[in-house]
Formats: structure tokens, sequence, C-alpha cells
């Protein structure tokens, strides 16, 4: 049986008939950590929606393959249960909505079974020590007044409990200050051996932390380099525009 | 003024545009029918004792209708025993009324659940809060949803004294409030908040007048209203704040969540500032579940019907955020929760 995870191809993404994904294949393993790096507005995140199902994206042409099953047909929730993981690079606020309450729900939702309350803590309760957060967090609501770190570790908390089989990770590391980076590394670790890892970054310091197997570049749409962990290296120092204009590199 | 020579309102006033008298009287508009009394049940720590002060604006037809109608009249008087006291008010037969008057003179969270099945339901809730005491008052209005309500409340807020003001409404079918509170002196505060579930045909008038009569006096009022199907939600806010009334900090808040294309809401907020250096603030806002929330749940596994029923409630618990009487938010939330439970099952 292949541990493949994730298969995308050739995959063309439209919004409002802008064309923002253009042929991208990509496959990831069990156990995989992929970067994909770019600059801003090269579709990074536009990849990270789609796959896992935002309806504001249309695709036009290629597939997904989730687990060797296309997901077209699948709603986002569906996706959700089947093992699937976006964390946020801007997580929804939601007042009214206590902590507590959404994770026992997303996790009855995704495991599909009542939750025993006592184990549910428990297992709640070691999660939030190896993120090192508060207990008083679950009785705010959802994100609401949260600092853009607190905000973070909520959606790394989320896939320790949800326990995904596919995490796609959109700019987590942005606006983490070094511990928290440490913090949310951690629980990426924690994660990444049973699953496959999609990370979205712009730096190289969460990639002290998390090691991937490869790093891929986003430009216009398509991947234009993939490598090792030294392509995040270079471009940390050279930036993108020896891949964008090669003539002049 | 007698109701049999009060002319019927005018649509054309603020009070009665969204809800003409002729549509909240029980019957026959020129007539004060017989009907039965509220029954009230008080619990541990307080005592009700009949009679009241009749508090009654005699331009107003809503309150001298309700003063006919009520031959009994009941004082609730705290013993400070307790934290919460619990009051149950019944109200069963073709047409119902009652009239309760709450003397606060203790700390005290007071919660009012009005049920029953009654064609026709009257109510009229009168209060004092004495000088330096923190009290709240909570209404649910857990009636059946046939049922068709009139109800007055007037409130003084005493000396250095504040009131909590909570409203749940989930019950009822055509709903007519008009709450009025009166800061009749300087360190008087009131926090006011009111969530409205709208189903089915439910129309749900509010008319909230809050009067900063003196100086150094602070009102706060928080209106959602989530509506779902055909129900129409209407929230209009009278604040007023008198020449002299100076440093006064008043705000008003009305956010309506429209669930359906068929809903309707209404947020009206009305401000007469009659002193220089105050801070007075409203807002209003409409809007459908929003997409991004809607999203985010469900990439969380649930469903969409689920992921709305938690957006839902959620706005309707946001709508008690401003209350600081922890307790006496934490009984009208549940009492909230369980309603959004049986709606669930339905």
């Amino acid at each position: 049986m292949s541990d493949e995870i994730l298969r995308v191809e050739n995959l063309h993404v439209s919004v409002d008939d802008t064309r923002i994904l253009n042929g991208l294949n990509l496959t990831i393993n069990r156990g995989e950590i992929h970067v994909v790096m770019g600059r801003n507005g090269a579709g990074k995140s536009t990849l990270a929606s789609v796959i896992m199902g935002h309806p504001a994206f249309e695709v036009t042409e290629g597939a997904i393959f989730y687990m060797g099953t296309n997901i077209e047909e699948m709603s986002v929730f569906e996706r959700a249960r089947a093992g699937m993981f976006l964390s946020f690079q801007y997580p929804a606020v939601i007042p009214g909505v206590q902590v507590g309450t959404f994770l026992k729900k997303s996790v009855q939702s995704v495991r599909d079974e009542e939750l025993k309350g006592r184990a549910f803590r428990k297992e709640l309760n070691a999660a939030m020590a190896t993120l090192e957060m508060q207990k008083s967090v679950l009785s705010r609501y959802v994100n609401d007044g949260f600092s853009g770190g607190e905000k973070k570790r909520l959606e790394i908390l989320q896939m320790l409990l949800l326990k995904p089989t596919l995490a796609l990770l959109d700019e987590t590391d942005s606006g983490l200050d070094i511990d928290a980076l440490r913090i949310v590394a951690k629980g990426i670790n924690s994660v990444a051996p049973e699953a496959g890892c999609l990370i979205i970054t712009h730096y190289q310091r969460l990639l002290d932390h998390v090691e991937p197997h490869f790093v891929h570049v986003i430009i216009d749409g398509v991947i234009a380099e993939s490598g090792g962990p030294e392509l995040a290296l270079k471009l940390e120092k050279q930036g993108y525009e020896w891949l964008e204009n090669p003539a002049e590199a | 003024m007698k109701y049999a020579d009060m002319a019927v309102p005018s649509r054309a006033l603020h009070l009665w545009r969204y809800t003409p008298w002729t549509r909240i009287h029980p019957s026959k508009v020129e007539e004060v029918p017989n009907a039965s009394p509220v029954s009230f049940t008080v619990g541990t720590g307080g005592e009700l004792i009949e009679g009241a002060p009749r508090i009654i604006d005699a331009e107003d037809i809503g309150r001298v209708f309700l003063s006919e109608l009520a031959s009994q009249a009941y004082t609730v008087e705290t013993s400070g025993e307790q934290n919460i006291l619990r009051v149950e008010a019944e109200s069963n037969g073709q047409y119902t009324v009652g009239h309760i008057h709450f003397v606060l003179k203790h700390d005290v969270a007071v919660i009012l659940h009005l049920k029953g099945q009654s064609e026709w339901t009257g109510l009229h809730i009168t209060g004092d809060v004495g000088p330096n005491v923190r009290a709240a008052f909570g209404l649910v209005n857990d009636l059946d949803t046939e049922t068709k309500l009139l109800h007055c409340e007037d409130w003084n807020v005493h000396r250095d004294a504040t009131l909590e003001l909570a409203a749940l409404s989930i019950g009822g079918l055509r709903c007519k409030s008009d709450v009025r509170t009166r800061l009749t002196a300087s360190g008087a505060a009131l926090r006011q908040a009111i969530s409205v579930h709208g189903l089915g045909k439910r129309h749900v008038d509010h008319h909230i007048e809050i009067h900063h009569d003196v100086a150094h006096t602070d009102s706060s009022l928080n209106v959602h209203a989530a509506c779902d199907d055909r129900s129409h939600s209407i929230a209009t806010g009278l604040l007023t704040i008198a020449e002299h009334a100076n440093h006064c900090d008043a705000g008003q808040v009305f956010r309506n969540l429209l669930l359906s294309e068929t809903a309707r809401a209404e947020a009206i907020p009305e401000l007469e500032v009659l002193a220089d250096e105050v801070a007075a603030a409203h807002g209003a806002a409409s809007a459908p579940v929003d997409k991004h929330q809607l999203h985010y749940l469900m990439s969380r596994g649930l469903d969409e019907e689920t992921a709305i029923a938690l957006l839902v409630e959620g706005f309707m618990q946001d709508g008690f955020s401003t209350l600081e009487n922890e307790g006496f938010v934490a009984e009208i939330r549940a009492q909230l929760a369980i309603h959004l439970e049986e709606e669930l099952k339905r």
C-alpha cells in the first residue's frame, strides 16, 4: 500500500475569473514535511485553501487526490472529517463561542463519536501543556481579543486534538516571537511523523525548528523550483529574483 | 386619563410604527376585556406582597391599558439572603395580565421566567433600585409560540446604584416590549442587554428608553437579534440626556443576524442629548452569517447546520457580554442554551 496522502495534479484555480494556480503538481507522502515559499500573491494560500475546499475558489482544471480519492465533490466539513486540517493564516474570530465548547464540538465531529468528558479533559490538558497554554483560554471566546501568538497556538492546539492525516499550515509562524515559534514547532513536530505536512512560510526561522524534507517555490501559480532544506536557506539569502529572471542571475 | 378617552396612537409615532396598537391589543381596540391574573411564584430570598405603587405614564396607552386590565398588583421585596431570586410567572387563560413591582434594597439578581399558553399576556414590571445597590433583573420570555405579549417595564435607578437588565426573548408570537429606565441621581448606572431569537413568524418589537436625568450617570444598551424564517425583530432605542446632565457616558449597539432571506430586522437608535459635556454613541448593523466564521467552523468538521447553530448561539450569548454579574449571566445563558438545544431537536 502506498503511503501517498496528497496528490495534486495539474491544478488550475481561479477566483472571480482571476487565474491563481496554473497547473501545479505536488505529492505528499506520510511522514513528509513539505514547505512552500514564494512571494505574496504567488498562490501559496490559495493552494492550501483549495485543498481544504474553500468555496470561493474554482478548480478549472486538474484534480486533488487525498488518500487516493479525488476530493472534488467533498465539502469542507467532509474533508475535515476525513483527516484534513488547515491552520489558518487569519483564524476567524467568533464572539460568544467559548474555546472549550468549540474544541469539544470540533473533536466530536471529526471523530464522529460522543466524547467521554474525563478522557477528553485529560487529552486536552496534555495538549495544552505541550503548547504551554493557560486553562483560562477555554472559557474565552474563539480568537476574540487574542494576540497573534495566542491565535496561532490555538490553531496548533486544534491540530493536536484533531490528529490530522494531512496538516496544512498557512503562515503559522507569522507574528510569533521566538518562544512561541519554538512551542508551535513542537506541536508541528509531534504531528508530523504520522501525517503529511504542508507548511507555507516566508521565513527560514521556522525551519530552524521543523526540518523539512522538501522545499518548493511557487511563482505565477506553479512550482518553479523544488529542493531540500538548503533551498530555503538560499531563498533567505538571495530572494526570488534568481528564479524569476534566471538569465539575469 | 382613562383608556376609553385615549385615541389609538398614530403609526407616525416612533413607538407605534412597527407594531401598531391595534395589532397588540388582545381584542377589539375599543374594549378593555376581562383578564385573569398572571400567577407569580417567588423563590427563596424574596417575599410577594399584595399591592404595588402604580407608576403610570398617563400619556402611554400601553401602561394605562395594563393598569385598567390588572385588578391586582404585587410587590416583591428581597431579603438579601440570596444572590439570585427566581420568580415564576405563569400565564394561562385566554387573556392574562399581571403587575409586579420590585423593591431592590440589597445586592441581588432577580430572574423572572415568563411562561404559559394564554392567547394574550399583559405584563407590567416596575422597580426601584435603592441607593448604592448592585442589582440585576432578567426577563426570560418563554411563552407559547402562539401567544401575544404586551410588556412594559419601568425602573428607577437611584444614587450610586447599578442595574443590569437582561431580556431573553425566545417565546411568544407577537411581542411588544416597552422598557424605560430613569437614572435619577448621580452615580446611577444601567447596563442593559437583550437577545432575541426570531423563528417562524415571530414578531418581536423592543422599545427601549433610557433617561439620564442628572449628571454623572452611565448607561449601555446591547441588543442582539438572530432572525430566521419569516421572523421580524424591531429595536428602537431612545436615549435622552437632560440639560445640565453633564459627564454622562451612554452607548447603544444594535446587531442583527439574518438567517434567511425572508427574515427582517430593524434597529433604530435615537438620541436626544441636551447637555454639552457627554459621551454618547450608537451603532447598528445587520448582516447574514459571516462566511469566514462559517468556513472556519466547517473546516473543523462541523456540518453547515451545526456550524450555523453554533454561530447563532454565540451571537445570542454575546448579547449578554456587557453584563458583569457572572452568576446572573450564566443563568440567563443556560436558559438560552436549553432553548436552542430544544429548537435543534425540532
